[in-house]
């Protein structure tokens, strides 16, 4: 009783008007895990209150995905200013909102995949999809999806749910990416190697990890994890002939945002060396500006081996696509 | 809602408890329309294309799972309680809870100790290897799916159906023992009676969280050939963001459920018996006896392997780790208040719903106030947070600030119907047993329920509290729109850690969570055992 009658005068406190307050708050929605306390969040606050003269207020949805749906419940009363964690293949959804305004930041020295000039969004990290397996138990592991397909029956990858995880949907535009009018073919051929489809990344990666399959469709900087952080050179990302499928995050500024100039500092900010390095080494994603990798990162996949579609196309036909697939797997 | 029945026109008892029934029912019935209506009255900036969907064929899979989920489940939980209910041994009732445990924590976690038992790099090979053979079966596809389910569902199932046995009055038994009945006949007259007024309850239950469920189903389904319709519901709100579409498909799952557990719920049989329980002895023959050792044995195989492996996996180099973050304790913290209070609350709905429920004599009319409590369970929980979401707005609160009453109000919803399935069957027996008693006494309702029913339903009290409060460790799903930063419980922490690949700091979180359900349901054993044996 006690406990509910704190949690209502919480309710009521937090429900009056705000104290005049001196520095203004920049609210920023982002996905759970880069809110968490071992997440990039908490360094970049504390490194950007260092010079703002504001407070930055990290909301965190479950997913980017989510992020973006509570932004667009809220319209024009919502209190973010920054959507923080959308990915290529969500921008185009995004920007099709009309939510997003102009950032204003210089974005022509960062080193991505493919050139960026999207006025609407800045990007801060990046990474490839690829399959990651265990150097022990799987010494040869295929070097394309074609390898795969013809592969020993034995050999089993676990996969993501397109339509409930990023790299699920990663997937299924690498694939499209890789073999265009053939997809339905190669999705085929990969089939009888498809252990399950998780509806979650971390559900696939345990199930890896677990030893019930010998590659899960991740990162290639997945294995930098573990080589850093834990100390364990056994996992590696299989490099794939057709190239690997590109994901950008990026971060947008909210038209309704009544702190325009400061949303776009932190902006400018993100792509700092030392913001940089820490959603690197927080995130495990590549930087986009040219900081040195530590040791353990593999480096970036060469530019002529990197995929990426279009994000109008993809959002014309992310469902038609993923209908493809799941009903090759079916 | 009157009666023809003549002794009950004459007695003014039970207006009181008609009339809460009733609104809660109602009440209930409402928050599902508000969160319904909160979601189609937005207009949304930039919706994307609708998803195509087969309907049909994605509700005839669903159901069929849940149907094989639900004979298996009730069929385990028959046998499981007879075996726990004829074997008499120190510790049994830690056992039984330990079975509990199953059907509150995450779900995931349990599909995860299957696979470390059954699968390719599971205890089961491993046993196969030590004799040089090799164990080729898979875990992954519908049965794989159907033993997940039966696991937390079966064990759940054992636990209720065991209270009604052990319930069943000494008076019984001794003129059962005294008539030489065969062991079979002792099931059929004395057991089956005290058990088939709550295999309509639990089989409901059943049917809905096998027809709801989700990463289980993907996870062991071996691909996109099993899935539910939830799924699709998932999918269309969170990949297109078609909120018509989504809102038209939780509607059909609504209406196909609803169909399929009235009927249940209505025709449940009248016929439990119980009330009041003495450990009385009857010796079994030694057949029996066997059969009773061999179900229990194989119980233990099938449910509790998997909870092991979870403590094994959990109980190592994770462990002083997540012991010594701070971020654990805050989550305990948060995880014990949110779950103390929606255990109270689920306490006074199911009281308030129950009592109401038995005091109507129309069969009709026990259907209209029980049922709102079970459709809350068919409404998918991406609907649910959504609608949570918007109706908060709606009122000009905050969301961050409203998401602890959110998630206690939406968690003690969700352990109602499992509240009920508790104390339905035990307040009918009760009934049955004390109706005229209390009658002839002229007993307030009041007075009723002070000395004639709480006396009787310690056991089922403290079922429910611990059901109550284990449900609200779950997960943050209801509130995922909230802004849950801040706001961490105990399963939340879980997720979060093994999405950053910390699965030894998640292993850990998830042994610690189901060692803390499974003392919330032994406490109450402890606690409230002893009023009635006196």
């Amino acid at each position: 009783m006690f406990r509910l009658a704190f949690l209502a005068s919480a309710l009521v406190l937090s429900t009056l008007p705000a104290a005049a307050q001196e520095q203004p708050t920049l609210t920023i929605y982002t996905y759970d895990a880069f809110a968490a306390d071992w997440g990039p969040a908490p360094g970049l606050k504390a490194g950007f209150e260092e010079t703002c003269g504001c407070t930055v207020n990290f909301v965190a949805a479950d997913s980017s995905i989510g992020a973006l749906r509570r932004v667009q419940l809220e319209g024009d009363t919502t209190e973010a200013d920054i959507v923080l964690g959308l990915d290529t293949a969500v921008v185009g959804e995004a920007r099709a909102t009309g939510l997003f305004a102009e950032h204003g930041v210089d974005t022509s020295r960062l080193s991505l995949p493919q050139d960026w000039s999207a006025p609407d969004f800045v990007p801060f990290d990046y990474g490839y999809f690829a399959f990651v397996y265990n150097t022990e138990t799987l010494p040869e592991p295929p070097t394309s999806f074609e390898a795969l397909a013809g592969d020993d029956e034995d050999l089993t990858i676990v996969i993501q749910d397109p339509r409930s995880a990023t790299p699920g949907l990663g997937l299924v535009l690498w694939l499209k990416a890789a073999y265009g009018d053939d997809t339905n073919e190669a999705w085929a051929d990969i089939a009888p190697h498809v252990l399950t489809v998780t509806s979650g990344w971390s559900e696939a990666y345990s199930l890896f990890l677990n030893g019930e399959a010998d590659m899960v469709l991740s990162y290639t900087t997945s294995p930098a994890y573990h080589i850093i952080a834990e100390d364990d050179d056994r996992y590696a990302a299989a490099p794939f002939t057709e190239g690997h499928y590109a994901q950008i995050e990026v971060a947008g500024i909210l038209k309704s945002s009544p702190h325009q100039e400061l949303a776009q500092d932190f902006l400018s900010y993100m792509l700092t060396p030392e913001a940089q390095e820490n959603i690197m080494m927080t995130n495990w994603m590549y930087p986009v500006t040219d900081i040195t990798l530590p040791k353990g990162f593999a480096p970036p996949v060469p530019a002529d081996e990197a995929l990426l579609l279009d994000a109008d196309e993809v959002t014309a036909n992310k469902n038609a696509w993923i209908e493809e697939m799941l009903g090759a797997l079916r | 809602m009157r009666s023809a029945n003549p002794a009950d026109l004459a007695l003014p008892f039970g207006f009181g408890r008609r009339v809460t029934g009733a609104a809660l029912a109602l009440a209930i019935a409402a928050l599902i329309l508000v969160l319904f209506t909160s979601i189609l009255s937005v207009s949304v900036a930039g919706s994307s294309a609708s998803s195509t969907v087969d309907l049909p064929h994605l509700l005839r899979m669903t159901a069929i799972q849940a149907a094989l989920t639900t004979v298996l489940s009730l069929a385990a939980g028959v046998a499981l309680a007879w075996a726990l209910n004829r074997l008499k041994f120190p510790g049994r009732d830690a056992l039984a809870s330990l079975f509990a445990a199953a059907i509150v924590a995450p779900g995931l976690v349990i599909a995860f100790g299957l696979i470390a038992v059954w699968g390719r790099a599971g205890w089961v090979g491993d046993f196969f290897g030590l004799f040089g053979l090799e164990w080729t079966g898979s875990i992954f596809g519908l049965h794989g799916i159907l033993a997940a389910h039966v696991i937390l569902d079966g064990a759940f199932a054992a636990r209720v159906l065991l209270t009604r046995l052990d319930a069943v009055p000494a008076s019984r038994l001794k003129i059962g023992q005294s008539l030489g009945l065969s062991p079979l006949k002792r099931f059929m007259l004395i057991d089956w009676p005290a058990l088939a007024g709550s295999l309509p309850g639990l089989g409901a239950i059943i049917f809905l969280l096998a027809f709801t469920s989700f990463p289980i189903v993907l996870l062991l389904g071996g691909g996109p050939a099993n899935q539910t319709l939830e799924v699709a519901i998932y999918s269309a709100v969170r990949l297109n963001f078609d909120l018509e579409g989504a809102v038209l498909l939780a509607l059909a799952q609504l209406a196909f459920c609803t169909l399929v557990i009235a009927p249940m719920l209505y025709f449940t049989p009248d016929i439990s018996v119980g009330g009041s329980t003495a450990d009385y002895h009857w010796p079994q023959t030694t057949g029996a006896n066997t059969l009773a050792i061999g179900v229990l044995g194989l119980g233990l195989a099938g449910f509790a392997m998997p909870l092991v492996a979870v403590l094994a996996n959990g109980l190592g180099p994770g462990l002083s780790n997540v012991l010594t973050s701070e971020a654990f304790w805050d989550a305990t913290w948060v995880s014990l208040s949110i779950g103390m209070s929606s255990a109270l609350l689920t306490l006074l709905l199911a009281l308030g719903l129950s009592l109401g429920r038995s005091a109507f004599n129309s069969p009709f009319a026990r259907l209209t106030v029980g049922l709102p409590a079970y459709t809350y369970l068919i409404v998918p929980a991406v609907v649910l947070s959504l609608g949570f979401f918007l109706a908060v707005r709606g009122t000009g609160v905050r969301p961050q600030s409203a998401a602890p009453f959110v998630l206690i109000t939406a968690n003690a919803l969700l352990a109602l119907p499992f509240a009920m399935a508790v104390l339905g069957p035990a307040l009918n027996a009760i009934d049955k047993r004390y109706a005229r008693t209390a009658q002839s006494l002229a007993l307030s309702g009041w007075q009723r329920w002070r000395y004639v029913e709480m006396p009787l339903l310690h056991r089922e009290l403290g079922l429910i509290l611990a059901l109550g409060f284990c449900f609200s460790l779950g997960d943050l799903g209801t509130i995922s729109l909230f802004g849950t930063n801040e706001f961490a419980t105990l399963p939340w922490l879980m997720f979060r850690a093994l999405g950053a690949y910390r699965s030894n700091d998640a292993a850990a979180i998830a042994a610690l969570l189901l060692i803390l359900t499974f003392v919330a349901f032994w406490l109450p054993t402890l606690v409230f055992k002893d009023k009635r044996d006196a």
